[in-house]
């Protein structure tokens, strides 16, 4: 027996109630349905980052996922981390280190960075190298990537 | 890429579940983590009409130092400090796993039945269909041997080795209802890349249970790959041991993945240094002997060869790290 | 490496971050794929399955007749053949006749939806009768009953031969006293950009097209979408929204683009073609596989005699940037050193496969490799230190190679004693233990292809427009691609530094061809020099225009003034001034908004013999660099340490860019170096996704130290020259011979696989030669 034929997910706080077929992909239904381009597609198989969300808080790959199983969970988007003001101290640290390029990568990295710093705000550059190693980035070289989140580590939120 | 459509179905309970993949077999499959099936089912490798989504089984969950549920994260095992200090190489290997938003997702029952892989069979669908489809999906012949009608897809899960060497069981519920098999045995050692474990139709493996006298073994997990994240193993050993006060081995198990059709245990090689006072002579003879006794096949990125030699050179490395001699040089 | 920007400059010379890195980082950049026309369509692709064959008969009866399905379309619909290189136009939008390899695209769908064009795709019925596949290179130099393409040499699959001899290569040899042969062979490799392609056409019933492209070159675009569809230019608009990376990558006009076009003008709605990642790869056009040869002969003091050079290219189905790439693999060992004879055979041949094309530091980099890891081995046997060597042979400034190439600025000596002396060289170099080495590489690049590749050198390659208004704001028009190394920055630092006023008040206006005057697109590392000259030129006419405003109201004459920051004072007297909007509103009193035009033309340069434009530059850039390893000797897994990067690229106008050019060509190097490869079995890519195509991960970069030692150039805006491909060359040599010192064996060819290193070792062992107290 089948769900119900809508997905009731909060996204970016807000409850939304969106039709939604079970082998709807939560990337798609951001993108496509709700209109959330913030959030990139990069490779659709889980091989690149771009696409990262937090589901219940922690960054996890969207594209992996079906949207029918983000039903009852809260899913954080870019804009959601973004402040209705201004720039978040991850988002400024990108801006003024130089750790975003191209920037098709650079959402699902602030995404990972901010969830990083949050639970770990002591983090030394191994763990943040570590912790970002899912997210892939061809233009910068990392190394301005993990200096932005340092800076930002140091910064108040 | 999209997915073409099915029924995604969300019981609560084991006896639930259970049922309803009785009632949909065999066009179904079970859906953990997603972060395995669903690239596979974008590539329309083997899919099927049902879903069964183990998001909302209770059972499933849990982690104790005695039982780990099926659904636990990866990024949840990895990041327990107090299971990581009682189980270092299991925590080790869970952390090794692709990727840190991988490990968000993927569960450790997930990791433990993740599909074989190889590099005919990982490939989408157009893909396949230009060179001619393979044993293990759509086809009926393997591209790796083309000689045999034999699936030669690797077993290529970090978490196995580690939990056999543990004694770590895996508990199975079915249509049947529960039984426990040590996870060393849940692979068909006589089998192929197809037909690979021990599961019959309908079972799922509900939680990994550890026995309290394999805590704070000294244990470790080495991976073999050319990242040091995405990338799947083209070798893994796990091995785990315990010196006595009079510094003899007390216990020492070994196990390789990574390599073959399935992730295997080599009691019958670290018998011989069981209680003795270990060395790196002994050590070095065990590595040679697993090494020589390996048959991997070309279908990852890395040559046969080479990993077959590395399977010497980790194993001598992890064996006398975990029996406390340093790992000098070979 | 915080530095204030360099004196006597406001903003060039500083570290500038991104003006539309607030975008960015907020998700709120608009790259094609989030831009959404009112009832588009999804456009599909269906590609050939077969290496090489000849198309019979192709029935879309089934696909059309599908509900959902708005079109079906095939070759002979639009079957005029284009190319980036007017003299190869080898390509037809889909395949006309025959595929040459797996990925050609034999027919395309527009429908509702993904899943509805991919129904109809798979009811497209092709026959096709096999044809021979060509897949090692060295069998393409040899007569074919079928060759690739009617066009191939005398019958075989060469697709260009190049032959070049300046000087006396023998004699140089017979009297040389010393000599080394180096053959490398080199996987390709790709670019890999996060961004996949993606196109949005949209075919209005005012008979205008427009077209939203993740492109490099709008221009090559807008020429090959004429071209190909038979609309005048001047009909169709093209669009260049946020590119998510190139690298090269986008630098052609592509087959998909076309036929999104294409398909807007059959259904009469707009169509959006997105590809997925395994159509990323297989459309290639990376860096060609290659095979060389190469001799180098030297005096007994180092000095270089003679280069005698042979390349075998592997070119795939498709010429692309290929004849350009046939004389770079050439030509650009020509620097940083005097070569006073050289010959050259290169020759490059289709095969069954992805197409390859160009990538950062196109032509560049394989020939580097061999060339500087023959250099250490010639340093070696002359027990010369291998800086050097290189000193000793360094271009001088101002200079002419015997090819002919201009070198104006160099500051590559400067390089080289910056990288010795910051990386401990002399105290390391051979110094180390087993297992851990430094090695030197060195490089050098051109900073814009001097000549435009379409139209005669006369006109300018580059053309910017400003416009000042009523709102204080400079909106900056120009076609220049900002694909993620930053000149819509730079282009925007330029006029505000000449003007006088804040960075926030210049709009870089969307590329958009209907309002954005030319400029021929980011390749050939032109952008920084071209642009930014063309740039400076505008915006020096810009200011006269309000410095003579400014006079009309101050009442004194315009070389008595100078313009200050947000104002325009009388020299000496600082009480007398006007402010910026004063004399902006001033100077339009009689026009309204202020315009004003610059552009760029390089130029006359090269000899007079055939192909001797190819690496003419109007500058080049030089590099230095050393890099330090550590091999786990038993496993063959190394790491590079760190990398002291000293580059020349004159001055570096903005110095967060430029760092971030190098380390992310760095990445790039190392990538090529340590694993990335196409895996061809045949002709069939083995590994297009990005988990089997090793970009390497964080922790494997290294610390890298910059080191900008560049003199102004004479003609480069500011003095600065190119920083996007240089860059990257230096990296493989410098690793490659890092590896050497490291365990003593010198790999010629890539990648450096752990495998690799191991067998290195073994046969070293095997041949009875010690290194470093091991064997």
């Amino acid at each position: 027996m089948s769900s119900r034929p809508m997905a009731r997910i909060r996204i970016n706080g807000s409850a939304v109630e969106v039709a939604c077929a079970p082998e709807r992909i939560l990337l798609d239904l951001l993108r496509e349905d709700l209109n959330l381009t913030g959030t990139k597609r990069g490779c659709d198989l889980g091989t690149c980052g771009c696409c990262t969300v937090w589901l219940d808080g922690r960054p996890v790959l969207s594209c992996l996922m079906l949207a029918r199983l983000a039903d009852g969970h809260e899913v954080t988007t870019i804009e959601g981390v973004t402040p209705a003001n201004g720039l978040s101290s991850v988002q400024k640290a990108f801006v003024e280190l130089g750790a975003t390029q191209c920037g098709f990568c650079t959402p699902g990295f602030v995404m990972t960075a901010t969830a990083l710093l949050r639970d770990r705000p002591g983090a030394t550059r191994e763990e943040i190298e570590r912790a970002i190693s899912g997210n892939l980035c061809r233009c910068t070289g990392f190394l301005k990537i993990v200096d932005a989140i340092q800076a930002a580590a140091k910064e108040p939120a | 890429m999209h997915l073409d459509p099915f029924e995604l179905h969300r019981p609560t309970t084991i006896d639930e579940t259970v049922a309803l993949a009785g009632r949909l077999a065999p066009d179904v499959d079970y859906i953990a983590g997603g972060t395995d099936l669903l690239p596979n089912y974008k590539m329309r490798l083997n899919v099927r009409a049902n879903l069964i989504a183990l998001e909302d089984v209770t059972e499933l969950r849990g982690l104790t130092l005695d039982r780990v549920g099926a659904m636990v994260r990866l990024a949840d095992l990895e990041g327990n400090p107090e299971f990581a200090n009682a189980f270092p190489g299991v925590a080790e290997a869970a952390g090794e796993v692709a990727t840190p938003l991988v490990r968000a997702s993927g569960t450790v029952g997930g990791n433990l039945l993740v599909e074989t892989r190889c590099f005919f069979f990982n490939q989408s669908y157009p893909w396949r269909e230009s060179l001619g489809f393979c044993l293990k999906a759509d086809g009926d012949k393997c591209h790796v041997v083309p000689q045999k009608v034999k699936c030669y897809a690797t077993f290529s899960g970090d978490l196995a080795p580690s939990l056999a060497v543990v004694d770590a069981e895996a508990e199975i519920a079915g249509p049947h209802g529960r039984r426990r098999v040590p996870v060393a045995n849940l692979y068909d050692q006589g089998g192929d890349g197809i037909r690979r474990h021990h599961l019959g139709p309908g079972e799922l493996i509900v939680a990994v249970h550890f026995p309290s006298a394999s805590r704070g073994l000294r244990a470790t997990y080495r991976k073999l790959r050319i990242r040091p994240s995405y990338d799947f193993p083209e070798l893994g050993v796990a091995v785990a041991a315990r010196r006595g006060s009079d510094g003899r081995v007390e216990r020492l198990a070994l196990a390789l993945g990574g390599l073959e059709t399935f992730p295997r245990r080599f009691d019958e090689l670290t018998a011989a240094l069981v209680g003795t006072v270990p060395t790196e002579t002994g050590v070095r003879a065990l590595a040679e002997a697993v090494q020589k006794s390996v048959r991997p096949v070309h279908n990852t990125f890395l040559a046969a060869e080479y990993r077959k030699k590395m399977a010497g050179v980790f194993v001598r490395r992890a064996t006398a790290h975990v029996l406390g001699l340093g790992e000098t040089a070979g | 490496m915080a530095e204030a920007h360099t004196p006597p400059y406001r903003l060039i010379g500083g570290r500038i971050p991104y003006i539309e890195g607030p975008l960015k980082v907020t998700g709120r950049a608009e790259y094609t794929d989030d831009i959404r026309r009112p009832g588009q369509l999804v456009a599909r692709l269906l590609r050939s399955p077969w290496p090489h064959a000849r198309l019979r008969s192709i029935d879309v009866s089934r696909a059309k007749a599908m509900p959902g399905v708005a079109a079906v379309m095939t070759g002979e619909k639009y079957p005029t053949p284009f190319g980036v290189l007017p003299i190869t136009h080898d390509e037809t939008a889909i395949a006309v006749g025959k595929v040459r390899y797996i990925g050609d695209i034999v027919a395309a769908v527009a429908a509702v939806d993904e899943a509805t064009a991919d129904r109809a795709l798979r009811a497209i019925v092709v026959d096709v009768e096999p044809l021979p596949e060509y897949t090692d290179p060295r069998t393409g130099t040899e007569k074919v009953a079928e060759p690739i393409h009617a066009r191939g040499l005398n019958g075989t699959n060469i697709q260009k031969e190049v032959v070049q001899h300046f000087g006396d290569v023998d004699a140089a040899f017979a009297k040389a006293h010393a000599s080394v042969r180096v053959r490398g062979n080199f996987a390709g490799v790709t670019h890999a950009f996060t961004e996949p392609m993606a196109t949005i056409a949209e075919a209005t019933p005012d008979g205008r097209l427009t077209v939203w492209s993740a492109t490099q070159v709008p221009h090559y675009l807008h020429r090959a979408l004429s071209e190909v569809l038979g609309i005048p230019m001047h009909r169709i608009r093209v669009i260049k929204p946020e590119v998510g990376g190139g690298f090269g990558g986008k630098s052609d006009p592509l087959p998909h683009e076309i036929i999104c076009a294409a398909l807007s003008i059959e259904t009469g709605r707009p169509v959006k073609l997105l590809f997925d990642r395994e159509d990323v790869f297989v459309t290639n056009h990376g860096r060609h596989p290659t095979q060389n040869d190469v001799r180098i002969a030297v005096d007994r003091d180092g000095k270089i005699l003679a280069y005698d050079i042979e390349a075998l290219i592997d070119g795939g189905a498709w010429s692309s940037f290929g004849t350009v790439t046939t004389y770079y693999n050439g030509v650009l060992s020509m620097g940083p050193y005097r070569v006073p004879n050289f010959r050259y055979r290169g020759r490059r041949v289709y095969t069954t496969k992805p197409p390859s094309g160009a990538m950062r530091a196109h032509g560049g980099t394989n020939i580097r490799y061999s060339v500087e890891l023959a250099l250490d081995d010639l340093a070696e046997r002359l027990q010369i230190d291998p800086f050097d060597l290189r000193e000793r042979n360094a271009l001088p400034p101002h200079s002419t190679t015997v090819n002919q190439f201009r070198i104006t600025s160099t500051s590559f000596v400067k390089c080289l004693h910056a990288a010795r002396e910051r990386s401990g060289w002399d105290a390391k170099f051979r110094q180390l233990p087993y297992g851990k080495g430094v090695g030197l590489g060195c490089g050098f690049y051109i900073s814009g292809s001097n000549s435009p590749i379409h139209f005669t050198p006369k006109m300018p390659q580059c053309t910017v427009h400003l416009k000042a208004d009523m709102d204080g704001g400079i909106a900056v028009h120009c076609m220049q691609a900002d694909i993620g190394q930053g000149s819509n920055t730079l282009l925007a630092m330029i006029v505000a530094e000449v003007v006088g006023v804040d960075l926030d008040r210049l709009h870089v206006v969307r590329v958009d061809s209907d309002v954005s005057p030319v400029d021929i697109g980011s390749y050939s590392s032109r952008v920084t020099f071209m642009m930014g000259n063309a740039a400076r030129q505008a915006a020096e006419s810009l200011r006269d225009q309000l410095v003579r405003a400014a006079g009309r109201i101050t009442g004194y004459p315009p070389e008595k003034l100078e313009v200050g920051h947000e104002k325009i004072s009388v020299r000496h007297r600082p009480d007398v001034s006007v402010s910026y909007l004063e004399a902006l509103h001033g100077a339009m009193e009689r026009t309204g908004a202020l315009l004003a035009t610059g552009a760029y033309t390089s130029p006359p340069m090269g000899g007079d013999f055939k192909g001797a434009r190819a690496g003419t530059a109007p500058a080049y850039s030089f590099a230095a660099y050393v890099a330090q390893v550590d091999v786990d000797v038993e496993t063959g897994i190394y790491r590079v340490e760190k990398v002291w990067a000293a580059f020349d690229c004159g001055r570096a106008l903005n110095r967060l860019a430029v760092e971030g050019q190098i380390e992310g060509s760095i990445h790039m190097g190392l990538g090529q170096l340590m694993g990335e490869a196409m895996n061809y079995r045949g002709s069939r890519l083995m590994n297009p996704s990005l988990l089997e195509y090793k970009i390497p991960m964080p922790q494997q970069m290294p610390e890298v130290e910059c080191l900008l030692v560049g003199d102004d150039d004479p003609e480069g805006p500011f003095g600065g020259k190119e920083a996007g491909e240089g860059p990257l060359i230096a990296t493989l040599p410098a690793a490659g011979n890092a590896l050497y010192d490291a365990v003593g064996v010198r790999f010629h060819d890539l990648p450096i696989t752990p495998e690799k290193v191991v067998r290195g070792i073994e046969l070293r062992h095997q041949a009875g030669r010690p290194w470093k107290g091991d064997g």
